[in-house]
């Protein structure tokens, strides 16, 4: 369907984390395919993130399990490492550096990746990465944390993007923002998979989750229940299940 | 009383001030980044005072001043970045990673400050003016050792300002000391950047030092006022930039010189603890910030 492959860029198997006596994350697998937008869906606390934190291994590691990014084992890298192979990561909270400037914020970025250069190149790149995320030109100078939410949200998305990813995780990028934000959103995802990014995208709004996705993996209580075509996902009496409490 | 008088007395609390500035920020800047509070920064004063003595005092190698205090500051970063490793690394990851921090950094100076015991003996030292003469600028006749002394604290302390501002480091610093998270998936090694900020506060710490042994004896717990005394500015000032605790260590030189011209010396604590109270009781967060722990 539509531009992805059926070869697989990022393998995840069997990945475990438990907190105490809870599993949050009970042997989750899953198969991202290069060019492929995956969907994640599940109600609150099934597990979604933590499967985000395990594989990028920020702020933890998984308890068990492998990731393989182009074939190469990466769940045993230090999560910096991990940020340079390809594997870029936005956070559910606007996780950006608050008093650094929006550009400043890429630029650090880039200066870590293997793009970097000249200082003069890193600014280009670091510039072009936020026209990418349609992040406004007049407001680079501004500092990250006066901007609001959703250019928040921009510079954090064009801070993954510089990294040149192959694969990017999407944790809620839509959450707080209006229906015309939402849009915006919408589209820019599918213009930076239409960049060649391969991306995992969890988000609780289900007309942008199920408009964007190639497939869409649902999630509840740290399992994977449904896997499939996001109009036949979305019917399944187990998600229609987990997500109102009793089978509809 | 004479405006010579106050005159006087304000060049001593600038003096002052600039030492601590030094020191304060150079304990900011692990503070800010790593989020603890490094009880061996005075240990680290010390120790770099006793390095900048052997190095450069004509009674030990005899290096000289200025080669002395390169020397020192060079293998005071070194002892940073290891100290970092040794006490600070294996308790990073750790829920309570502040109080280890307390015990370990404790620890950690305990052993330096006995270490310098062993090694140089219990008997004071001092380190040679760093320059003779006097300078006259306009109605204030200033020692030539405080001048160097102010213009090269400027010097460090603007250089710090451009190194986190406008170098790929200094940014990266920032950046961690913001959001540890954020800056790993931007590829970011962390530890490394911790390690960095660890020896450069202790390369801040051990000029200080060098500064402190210039106009004062040298002991071996000759850290321990100039820590309270940096606590105090970093608590003043807050940290949200790192020109904070510079004012606040300007602010507390200050009142420190004329409240022991005025008060008399041991009043001089109890006038900074009062300072400090107020200033945690009406603004907690320092007094020239809006947000806490960011650099």
């Amino acid at each position: 369907m539509r531009e992805a492959t059926q070869e697989p860029i990022l393998v995840v198997s069997d990945i475990r984390k438990s907190f105490g006596a809870l599993r949050a994350v009970d042997g989750v697998s899953l198969e991202l395919r290069r060019g492929e937008i995956l969907g994640v869906a599940g109600p609150n606390g099934s597990g979604k993130s933590t499967l985000f934190n395990a594989i990028t291994r920020v702020p933890f590691s998984a308890d068990s399990g492998v990731v393989l990014l182009e074939g190469r084992p990466i769940h045993d890298m230090p999560p910096h490492r991990i940020a340079r192979e390809g594997l870029a990561r936005t956070f559910q909270r606007e996780s950006v550096f608050p008093s650094l400037s929006a550009i400043d914020n890429v630029l650090t970025a880039i200066e870590h990746s293997s793009r970097r250069g000249a200082f003069d190149r890193n600014v280009a790149l670091a510039e072009h990465a936020l026209d990418l995320a349609g992040f406004p030109a007049t407001l680079h100078n501004w500092r990250a944390g006066d901007l609001p939410i959703f250019l928040r949200k921009l510079v954090m998305i064009g801070a993954a993007m510089a990294l040149d990813p192959k694969v990017l995780l999407l944790d809620e990028p839509a959450s707080s923002l209006t229906p015309e934000e939402i849009d915006r959103i919408r589209l820019l995802i599918l213009k930076l998979r239409g960049h060649g990014v391969s991306i995992l995208l969890i988000e609780h709004v289900l007309p942008l989750l199920s408009g964007v996705s190639d497939r869409l993996m649902v999630m509840d209580q740290g399992q994977v229940i449904a896997l499939g075509e996001p109009e036949a996902v979305i019917r399944d009496p187990r998600v229609v299940e987990a997500y109102l409490g009793t089978a509809a | 009383m004479s405006l010579d008088t106050l005159l006087v007395v304000a060049s001593g609390g600038l003096v002052l001030g600039a030492i601590y500035a030094l020191m304060a920020s150079g304990l900011a800047v692990v503070w800010t980044t790593l989020g603890i509070f490094n009880f061996a920064h005075g240990a680290f004063i010390a120790l770099g005072a006793y390095l900048g003595w052997q190095l450069s005092h004509a009674e030990a190698s005899g290096l000289g001043l200025l080669a002395g205090a390169l020397g020192a500051v060079a293998a005071m970063f070194v002892i940073g970045v290891c100290f970092h490793y040794a006490l600070v690394r294996p308790f990073e990851r750790k829920a309570n990673i502040v109080a280890a921090s307390v015990i370990t950094t404790l620890a950690g100076a305990a052993i330096i400050e006995n270490g310098i015991s062993l090694v140089w003996g219990p008997r004071s030292k001092q380190m040679p003016r760093l320059a003779e003469g006097d300078v006259a600028l306009g109605p204030v006749v200033l020692s030539a050792s405080d001048l160097v002394l102010l213009v090269t604290v400027a010097a460090i302390l603007a250089g710090l300002g451009w190194f986190l501002g406008a170098t790929r480091t200094g940014r990266s610093m920032r950046a961690v000391a913001q959001n540890r998270e954020a800056a790993e998936l931007m590829g970011l090694d962390v530890p490394r950047l911790y390690a960095v900020s660890f020896g450069l506060s202790a390369a801040m710490a051990g000029l200080a030092g060098l500064f402190v042994g210039s106009i004062r004896f040298m002991t071996p717990t000759m850290g321990a006022d100039p820590l309270m005394k940096a606590l105090i500015v970093v608590i003043l000032g807050g940290v949200a930039r790192f020109t904070s605790p510079i004012y606040a260590a300007l602010i507390v030189g200050m009142v420190e010189a004329y409240s022991s011209y005025f008060l008399g010396l041991y009043w001089t604590p109890a006038v900074l603890f009062a300072l400090m109270i107020a200033v945690l009781v009406l603004k907690p967060s320092g007094l020239f910030t809006s947000h806490q722990r960011t650099l």
